[in-house]
C-alpha cells in the first residue's frame, strides 16, 4: 500500500530518520536502555527468587505438613503413642506390625486394652493355616 | 482360617479384629487373608472402618487370581488345562508380569517356574495338611524350567505344558502394595501401612518419624526379649522379610523349607536364614528379600550395587546389615523411591548376581 508522502499545503511533514548519525544515536540509547533494564529485570527476579525461598523455607519450617483431615479424636489406649495436634501426624512409638518370616502370623498385637508388644496367635484361632506360598 | 485343602473355599465372610497397639493416633486391625495374616494400620484412625473394604476387595482379588491353593483360583484353571495359550485377567496379567521382572531382575534366582520343584518336595498342599514327613526319597536335583520359557504379551500368556508358576515370591508383597494403594485412596488423607504376612507396604504420609515396626528373623513373634529382632521406622517405600525358619517340613528325613534354588530345584542352601529388604514397592522387596536367601553370599555385593537396604541373618545369629540399613535400634528405614525392578527389567534381561 503506497502512501502520499508529499507534502501538502497547512502541513508540517513529521521528521524523517534518515540521518545516519542520529539513527546510529538512538541505537546507542536503545542498547544501552535495553541493558539497563535487562539488569534491573535480572536483579528483580534474583530478589523475588530469593524471597519466595526464604519464606518457603520459614513456613516449611515453622508449619509441618498437616494434610486436611479431620481431626484425629480417638482416645489413647495405654501406650506410649501421643498426638501432636489434631490435624498433625500422630506420633507412634510402639510397633504396629512385624516383618517376619515369609508368610507366618507374627505380629504385636497385644491382648484387648493390654497394650502393644504382645503376641497375635493364629487370627481366628485354630493353629495357623497358610493356603498362600510365599517362596 | 475356614478354608478347605485342595478344596473350594468356604465362603466365610473377612472378619477384622481390631487392635491396640499402644497408640491412639493410629487404628489398627487384622483378619485371615491368603493363609497368613494381613494387618492394617492408619491414621487418622477414624478411616479405619472405611478402608476395611478396599483392602478387602484387593486381597479377595489377589486370592482368585494367583493362588495355586484353590482350586477355582484363575491359576489353578490354567494349570488344570496344561500347556498352551492362555488369556488371562489383567490381574494375574500383572501379577505374572511382576514374577518374570522378578525374575529378569535376579538373573533367575527368584524364578516363577519353581512351581512343578515344590510340588515334587512335598509342598503340594495347604502347609497346615503337610504331614510330619514322608519316607520317599528326595527329587533327584535340576534345574527348574526357568521363567525365559513363560510368554506373556500383554494379557496373553504361553504356558508350556509341564510347567507350574508359583508367584510366591512376589504376589504376597504386590497384595501389599495394591492393598496399601487402594487403602490410601479410600481414606483420601494420612496414611496407611498394609502387611501380609510380614511383607509390609505403606502409602500417605508416615507417622511422625515413619511406622515404627519389628523386624524379625524367627518365625516366632518378636519382642523386645529377643535379642535378633530390631525395630526400625518405615516412611515410605516397603520392606519384607524372607526365612527359612518357617514353613518347614521333613522328606526323607531331611528338613524342608518352602526357599527353593531354581538352580537345583531343591531348598535354598545358603548362609541366610533370614533376609529382611526395604525397596519401592512390596514386590521388589519380597523379590530381593527371597533372592538372597538363595543367592547366599553373592546377595551382600548385589544387594549393596542395587542400594537396598537389607539386614541378613546367618544360621549362627550373625547379622550382616547392607545398604543404610540403619544399626541403631528405632533407626529410621530409608527404602528406595525408584523402582530397581521395573528399571532392570526394562534395560537388562539377565544382570546375574556377582
Amino acid at each position: 500500500m503506497e502512501h502520499n508522502r508529499e507534502a501538502q499545503p497547512g502541513r508540517v511533514p513529521l521528521p524523517r530518520f534518515d540521518n545516519s548519525s542520529s539513527v546510529q544515536q538512538a541505537a546507542i540509547a536503545r542498547d544501552g536502555g535495553i541493558r539497563r533494564l535487562r539488569r534491573v529485570s535480572n536483579w528483580t527476579a534474583a530478589a523475588l527468587i530469593a524471597g519466595v525461598a526464604a519464606t518457603s523455607g520459614y513456613f516449611a519450617h515453622a508449619n509441618p505438613v498437616a494434610p486436611a483431615t479431620s481431626a484425629i479424636t480417638a482416645t489413647a489406649p495405654t501406650g506410649t503413642g501421643t498426638l501432636l495436634g489434631t490435624t498433625h501426624k500422630p506420633s507412634v512409638s510402639s510397633p504396629v506390625a512385624t516383618s517376619g518370616g515369609s508368610g507366618v502370623t507374627v505380629g504385636t498385637s497385644g491382648s484387648a486394652g493390654g497394650g502393644g508388644g504382645g503376641t497375635s496367635g493364629s487370627v481366628g484361632g485354630g493353629g495357623t493355616v497358610s493356603t498362600w506360598l510365599d517362596n | 482360617m475356614a478354608q478347605a485343602v485342595l478344596g473350594m473355599p468356604t465362603p466365610t465372610r473377612p472378619v477384622w479384629k481390631r487392635v491396640d497397639v499402644g497408640s491412639g493416633g493410629v487404628g489398627v486391625a487384622e483378619r485371615d487373608a491368603l493363609g497368613t495374616t494381613a494387618r492394617l494400620a492408619v491414621w487418622p484412625p477414624q478411616s479405619l472402618s472405611r478402608v476395611l473394604g478396599a483392602v478387602d476387595a484387593e486381597l479377595a482379588r489377589l486370592d482368585l487370581e494367583a493362588s495355586r491353593f484353590r482350586q477355582d483360583s484363575e491359576i489353578s484353571r490354567i494349570h488344570r488345562a496344561g500347556g498352551g495359550i492362555h488369556r488371562v485377567s489383567e490381574g494375574l496379567a500383572e501379577a505374572i508380569r511382576v514374577a518374570l521382572a522378578a525374575a529378569s531382575w535376579t538373573g533367575g534366582l527368584v524364578d516363577p517356574t519353581v512351581g512343578g520343584a515344590l510340588l515334587s518336595l512335598g509342598y503340594d498342599r495347604d502347609f497346615a495338611e503337610i504331614g510330619p514327613g514322608r519316607a520317599t526319597a528326595l527329587p533327584v536335583p535340576a534345574p527348574v524350567p526357568g521363567w525365559q520359557a513363560v510368554g506373556l504379551d500383554g494379557r496373553i500368556l504361553h504356558l508350556p505344558d509341564g510347567i507350574w508358576l508359583d508367584l510366591g515370591a512376589t504376589a504376597k508383597g504386590l497384595g501389599s502394595d495394591r492393598a496399601a494403594a487402594a487403602a490410601f485412596a479410600a481414606a483420601g488423607s494420612g496414611g496407611v501401612l498394609v502387611s501380609l504376612g510380614g511383607d509390609i507396604a505403606v502409602a500417605g504420609e508416615a507417622p511422625v518419624n515413619g511406622w515404627p515396626l519389628w523386624v524379625a528373623d524367627e518365625h516366632l513373634p518378636s519382642s523386645r526379649s529377643q535379642t535378633a529382632a530390631q525395630l526400625v521406622r518405615l516412611a515410605t517405600g516397603a520392606l519384607a522379610t524372607s526365612s527359612i525358619t518357617c514353613r518347614r517340613w521333613q522328606r526323607a528325613g531331611q528338613l524342608m523349607h518352602h526357599i527353593v534354588d531354581p538352580r537345583t530345584g531343591l531348598p535354598a542352601s545358603g548362609p541366610w536364614r533370614t533376609a529382611s529388604v526395604a525397596a519401592a514397592s512390596c514386590a521388589e522387596a519380597n523379590a530381593a528379600s527371597t533372592g538372597a536367601i538363595v543367592a547366599g553370599e553373592q546377595a551382600v555385593a548385589w544387594l549393596a550395587a542395587e542400594g537396598l537396604p537389607a539386614r541378613l541373618v546367618a544360621h549362627d545369629g550373625a547379622v550382616r546389615l547392607i545398604g543404610g540399613w540403619p544399626a541403631a535400634d528405632d533407626g529410621r528405614l530409608e527404602a528406595p523411591h525408584d523402582s530397581r525392578l521395573l528399571a532392570r527389567s526394562r534395560t537388562d534381561r539377565g544382570r546375574r548376581w556377582a
